[in-house]
């Protein structure tokens, strides 16, 4: 069955004060997912 | 004295360029090769297409920044590659056409000691008969001016709504194999933001159209993630937002020919189906441009370069789906017969596609090809970069730096409705982008916690803050490298 956007969750998605931390969480995990380094798949390390 | 010269200006050409021209010092040549005169930051184009911004707002012109820093521009096109010189010319070298300016029409031979492939994929249009942007109510966000298009045509409708006209909106891929999804997907719930805006979103029905087998594939084949608490489908997360949204969905779908208003498909049952529309957005498929390539005989050698778009450390190996590996990914994006040049971004040869590949029961491959954002193909040429000026520096010819779409993170900030305080966005994070499917058995080839999604206001204020960091960083404004790509 299709998950619905509950009315509770919908104001924590749109309440600019949450939001605002959200997003300060978010611009931290982003850059640590994005930006923690890359490299080769073929050589065993 | 080292000459590099990069094809494309777009986001690897552009990320290439700057960097080659930063660590450089002055006596290398930095070159670009690019017909379009302008930088244009792609992923809000977006915006553009639902009249929120306007094409100045993601573009800047070239030539007067390139000037500035000390890197040779030419408007030109490429059209043909002699890596080996010809008859007359012992240089390797690119011919390339002028498009603009005073040697309009005239072909140039660039010579190079290093060249990046930085071109990007062809908008093939022509693959799917009648699909071309604004023929047909059809529109494309692929570039500012289709956007730019799209935008006065959804104007128009929404202007007709209001007068009472119902109207019916159909948004997606527009061919059996093509890759955006996430373009679209943002477009689509952008287009139904705006629709309410308008207070017209009750005379509208909006469909979205895609050749995924599931939702929230993205030509990724889908990922399984952290969401809150929770573990959820990529599937799951798209079917809440569409269900939430009021958007229906045709999966499974080869769009093979558009008439005025009607857009004709394959599924992979096999039946032959059509959805009418007053205004549709589909994605087209990418190729190569076809360049041609010969040797110092001038014999073809196109083979040893292209394979549609241009062959790399990739192994290309035909073999099935279930012997596909993650190892099969370039590292290096170097040409194996031709070590000083590099395709970097969407412009090199994937192995294969992401998505697990089906065909209708007519034989007809519809399956999404594999996605390169700019994330990845920023990356990509900067690992490229980083290698030419080892080489450059140390006269040797070994590759230190590495980055394999397997061994790579990647954020996709979708849109999901524009606003300071209305708006909103969908944060996904992948890792790796292509699914290690033996690193990671569990968990569909991805890394949970590196692989996450969340939903709301801060994703719309994110995409805003990366749309001006990165045109920032693009216009080489102080510390721009600080900005990671």
């Amino acid at each position: 069955m299709t998950r619905r956007i509950s009315k509770y969750k919908r104001f924590l998605m749109m309440n600019p004060i949450i939001q605002f931390f959200k997003f300060i969480y978010l611009s931290i995990k982003i850059m640590i997912v994005v930006a923690g380094g890359h490299g080769g798949t073929r050589e065993i390390n | 004295m080292s000459r590099i010269v990069i094809l494309g200006a777009g986001i690897a050409g552009h990320v290439a360029a700057s960097h080659l021209r930063r660590k450089l010092p002055k006596e290398h040549e930095v070159v670009v090769v690019s017909p379009n005169s302008n930088y244009q930051w792609i992923p809000s184009n977006i915006w553009v297409g639902i009249g929120r911004m306007k094409p100045k707002d993601i573009l800047f012109p070239l030539a007067p920044l390139y000037a500035k820093k000390h890197i040779d521009y030419k408007q030109a096109k490429a059209i043909s590659f002699y890596p080996e010189g010809d008859a007359e010319e012992v240089k390797p070298y690119v011919l390339a056409e002028y498009v603009a300016g005073a040697n309009k029409g005239t072909t140039e031979k660039v010579t190079y000691d290093y060249l990046i492939n930085a071109t990007g994929p062809k908008l093939n249009f022509e693959a799917t008969e009648g699909l071309s942007p604004g023929k047909n109510k059809t529109h494309s966000v692929c570039t500012y001016t289709h956007a730019d298009e799209a935008w006065n045509a959804l104007n128009d409708l929404i202007q007709q709504m209001k007068q009472g006209k119902k109207a019916k909106i159909l948004i997606g891929t527009g061919h059996a194999k093509a890759t955006c999804q996430g373009a679209a997907f943002e477009y689509i719930l952008n287009v139904e933001q705006e629709l309410r805006r308008h207070k017209v979103r009750d005379m509208a029905q909006i469909t979205w159209i895609s050749n995924e087998y599931h939702l929230g594939d993205f030509g990724m084949d889908g990922m399984l993630m952290s969401y809150g608490s929770n573990i959820m489908k990529s599937s799951e997360m798209v079917e809440m937002i569409f269900e939430d949204r009021g958007i229906s969905w045709i999966l499974g779908a080869g769009v093979n020919k558009i008439e005025d208003g009607v857009a004709q498909y394959e599924t992979l049952e096999g039946d032959y189906k059509t959805e009418s529309y007053d205004f549709a957005m589909l994605i087209p498929s990418f190729s190569g441009h076809g360049f041609k390539a010969y040797n110092k005989d001038g014999e073809e050698i196109t083979n040893k370069l292209f394979k549609g778009f241009m062959i790399v450390d990739a192994d290309y190996t035909p073999k099935p789906y279930e012997e596909w590996s993650v190892q099969d990914w370039p590292e290096t994006y170097q040409n194996p017969s031709y070590s000083n040049i590099f395709a970097p971004g969407i412009a090199f040869a994937p192995p294969h596609s992401i998505s697990k590949p089906r065909k209708s029961k007519n034989g007809t491959d519809i399956t999404p090809a594999p996605p390169r954002t700019g994330m990845p193909s920023g990356i990509t040429a900067k690992l490229v970069a980083d290698n030419i000026i080892e080489m450059i520096k140390h006269s040797n010819n070994e590759l230190h730096h590495k980055g394999s779409m397997g061994n790579m993170g990647a954020a996709c900030i979708a849109s999901a409705g524009f606003g300071m305080t209305k708006g909103s966005g969908v944060s996904i994070t992948t890792y790796p982008i292509v699914p290690d499917y033996n690193k990671y058995p569990d968990t569909q080839g991805r890394k949970l916690g590196k692989t996450f999604g969340t939903i709301g206001l801060a994703g719309h204020w994110l995409k805003l803050a990366l749309h001006h960091a990165f045109i920032y960083k693009a216009k080489m404004k102080p510390f721009w490298w600080l900005i990671p790509e």
